[in-house]
């Protein structure tokens, strides 16, 4: 027998020379006995994954509390010092007269050489009173 | 499933992939089976020690440091699951294939002829050492290359060219009547 019968022979020993489907049985056999063992892995895979998760919420938990509590009362401590007030009303011209302006200003408006418009503002002010 | 390195398919199949352990028996069945069958010499040890290899390494799995090499890896497995059924023919596990009513069957005067070259076959592979069996079924009927066979097994390549001449020298001698049989 030559080499090239003879590595034709060996094909014999296949055993899907005589059983075509003889490798799709056999894998199938071994995936069969396989299965519980892949199932096993597979929870496995997944309980790790849940552990590895899980091993990151358990710090980050209390940061995210720490966090919200350092927040809140950062927002408390702006809302009472008021480091951006509003703007204040405008005070009314009233106002102004009666407590922004002193004395002074009256008698320096009544001494001016402008007498007629200061007699005008007397009349102004004293028609508002 | 797209073409993935054994390596790749090691690491799906440690994590429970049944497609990714498929493919990997898919691709070691034969090999694993000519290694079986060189070390056992019978086509029913081959079997169940090819397949609980498999399971054994499914088991190991993790053990497998460099998943690349997963088919060296492998194959050392078949050879130890074959040498302890050799040893312990008692102990032996799993049921053989069923035979189902799909399979193409030949006729039974080629039947018959398969099995008495089988068997042939067989007389002479047993004249050869372990390890040549390994390499004259891995290079002539798997198809593996030189470099392929001496990674696998962990031999130099000059060695496994070594072994497959000397192996094939054996079996011309062994199988030269074959041919007046016919």
């Amino acid at each position: 027998m030559g080499d090239g019968n003879r590595i034709e022979a060996l094909k014999a020993i296949d055993p899907a020379c005589a059983d075509p489907g003889y490798w799709d049985r056999f894998r199938d056999a071994v995936l069969e006995q396989a299965a519980f063992q892949l199932a096993r892995r597979r929870e496995l895979a997944r309980e790790s994954v849940e552990a590895i998760l899980s091993g990151w919420s358990k710090p980050l938990i209390p940061l995210a509390v720490a966090a919200a509590l350092v927040a809140a009362f950062l927002a408390g401590a702006m809302a009472s010092g008021d480091p951006n007030p509003a703007t204040p009303p405008a005070l009314a011209l009233e106002d102004v007269l009666e407590s922004e302006v002193g004395d002074g200003f009256y008698r320096a408006v009544i001494d001016g050489s402008d007498a007629a418009g200061a007699t005008a503002f007397m009349t102004l002010v004293e028609a508002t009173r | 499933m797209k073409e993935l390195s054994d390596g790749e398919l090691v690491v799906l199949a440690r994590s429970g992939d049944r497609d990714a352990f498929s493919e990997l028996v898919r691709r070691y069945q034969r090999p694993a089976y000519s290694v079986a069958l060189s070390v056992a010499g019978n086509h029913q040890d081959a079997e169940d020690a090819a397949q609980e290899a498999f399971l054994t390494a499914l088991q190991r799995l993790d053990d497998c440091r460099n998943p690349a090499k997963f088919g060296g890896w492998f194959l050392a497995i078949v050879r130890n699951r074959s040498r302890n059924l050799v040893r312990r023919e008692s102990l032996r596990s799993g049921d053989p294939i069923p035979e189902t009513a799909h399979t193409k069957e030949p006729s039974p005067a080629k039947a018959a002829q398969l099995s008495a070259l089988r068997s042939r076959l067989e007389e002479a592979l047993q004249t050869l050492t372990e390890v040549q069996r390994q390499i004259v079924l891995l290079h002539d009927l798997e198809g593996w290359k030189h470099d392929e066979i001496a990674e696998r097994l962990g031999l130099p390549s000059g060695t496994v060219r070594s072994h497959l001449h000397f192996a094939r020298k054996a079996l011309r001698v062994e199988l030269a009547d074959w041919g007046d049989h016919e």
